[in-house]
């Protein structure tokens, strides 16, 4: 009789460990890669982004309303990472030089920091010629705390200061339209570049040109 | 005499247990727990990531901590992050990683007693003055 109750108990545990696991697949699974999606999970969503200035790689002011009439490929990353900010930027990078001329114009890149307390526009700088990105069409941006904070807000990246020059956050990037609209979120270490390829074209296609963006 | 190799004993064994702190947040997600380039991320880079037994050993410490502080291709660069003595701390381990396998020098020995002792790198020890670039702080 007892050697009974001591397994109907092992069983009962088992049968709540299972449904403890089966409660949290959903969750799980909305994270999981896709095949062919190397390491990040994609999401498509309409939302509206409002105007912000920050400070690019060069101390400029650089205000998001300027890029209206441009797809938009946004990434938030911080400089002395030291694990998924280089595959995110690589990825971006590789997009960006596959690139054909004519769509070039039309599509522009930007890099948001995580750290402004390390990140300032020099280092900005030096990162992204470490990479060989072409700043033509891409530019990185840092500012002040209260500056940033509505900016990660707005595409729901989260960061969490570790140590300094340690942050964790939302390994995010993010497609935004010709009419500033949040239309694709990619989260992960590593959106594959022919897949952001594929959703900027679309939305160069899509989306009715707005005549040649101001360089 | 004997309090004062036990303060730099203690001294030595606490700068370890920070560097290998460093070297577990900074560097393992490419270079791997024993600097062969084997990371959890490293097979994602579209670049390879050297095994420091063929690089690091081949270079002097102003070469090593150059990369550590400005950084190289898509590695970051942990000047702006780190303080001298935590860019230091990494400069060892590496060094000391890319010696695996091999016999140490008599005069390589001596290394973690001089870090404990005096926050200094090598090169300022033997008058060679800051790298270049590494100025600043």
């Amino acid at each position: 009789m007892r050697k009974s109750n001591q397994s109907r108990g092992f069983f009962l545990a088992l049968l709540t460990i299972f449904a403890f696991s089966v409660a949290s697949a959903p969750e799980s699974s909305a994270q999981a890669p896709r095949p062919g999606e190397k390491g990040a999970s994609r999401q498509e969503l309409r939302l509206p982004i409002s105007d912000f200035s920050l400070t690019d790689q060069l101390g400029r002011p650089f205000h998001f309303q300027s890029l209206k009439g441009r797809v938009i490929l946004l990434s938030f990353v911080y400089t002395s990472c030291p694990d998924v900010c280089p595959l995110i930027t690589a990825n971006a990078l590789s997009a960006q030089r596959a690139l054909r001329a004519g769509e070039k114009p039309f599509v522009f890149f930007l890099t948001v920091t995580t750290d402004p307390e390390v990140d300032t526009p020099a280092v900005l700088r030096a990162y992204a010629s470490r990479f060989g990105v072409d700043f033509s069409n891409w530019a990185l941006l840092t500012g002040e705390i209260p500056a940033l904070l509505p900016v990660w807000k707005a595409f729901g990246v989260k960061v969490k200061w570790k140590a300094r020059g340690l942050v964790e956050h939302t390994p995010l990037t993010a497609i935004v339209d010709r009419q500033g609209i949040l239309r694709v979120v990619y989260i992960g270490s590593s959106p594959a570049p022919d897949l952001i390829l594929r959703d900027i074209r679309a939305l160069l296609s899509n989306s009715p040109p707005a005549g040649r963006p101001k360089t | 005499m004997i309090c004062a190799v036990w303060v730099v004993f203690l001294a030595a064994c606490s700068r370890g247990e920070q560097t290998k702190a460093l070297y577990a947040q900074r560097c393992v997600s490419c270079h791997g727990a024993l600097g062969r380039g084997d990371g959890p991320i490293a097979a994602l880079l579209p670049a390879a990531v050297p095994d420091f037994r063929l690089t690091v050993e081949q270079k002097n410490v102003v070469e090593i901590r150059k990369a550590i502080v400005a950084g190289k291709g898509m590695m970051p660069a942990f000047g702006p992050a780190l303080s001298q003595v935590e860019i230091q701390d990494m400069v060892r381990a590496v060094r000391l990683l890319s010696r695996e396998g091999r016999r140490a020098e008599w005069w390589e020995k001596f290394e973690p007693i001089v870090y404990a002792h005096c926050s200094l790198p090598w090169e300022y020890v033997l008058g060679y003055g800051p790298p270049d670039g590494d100025a600043k702080k």
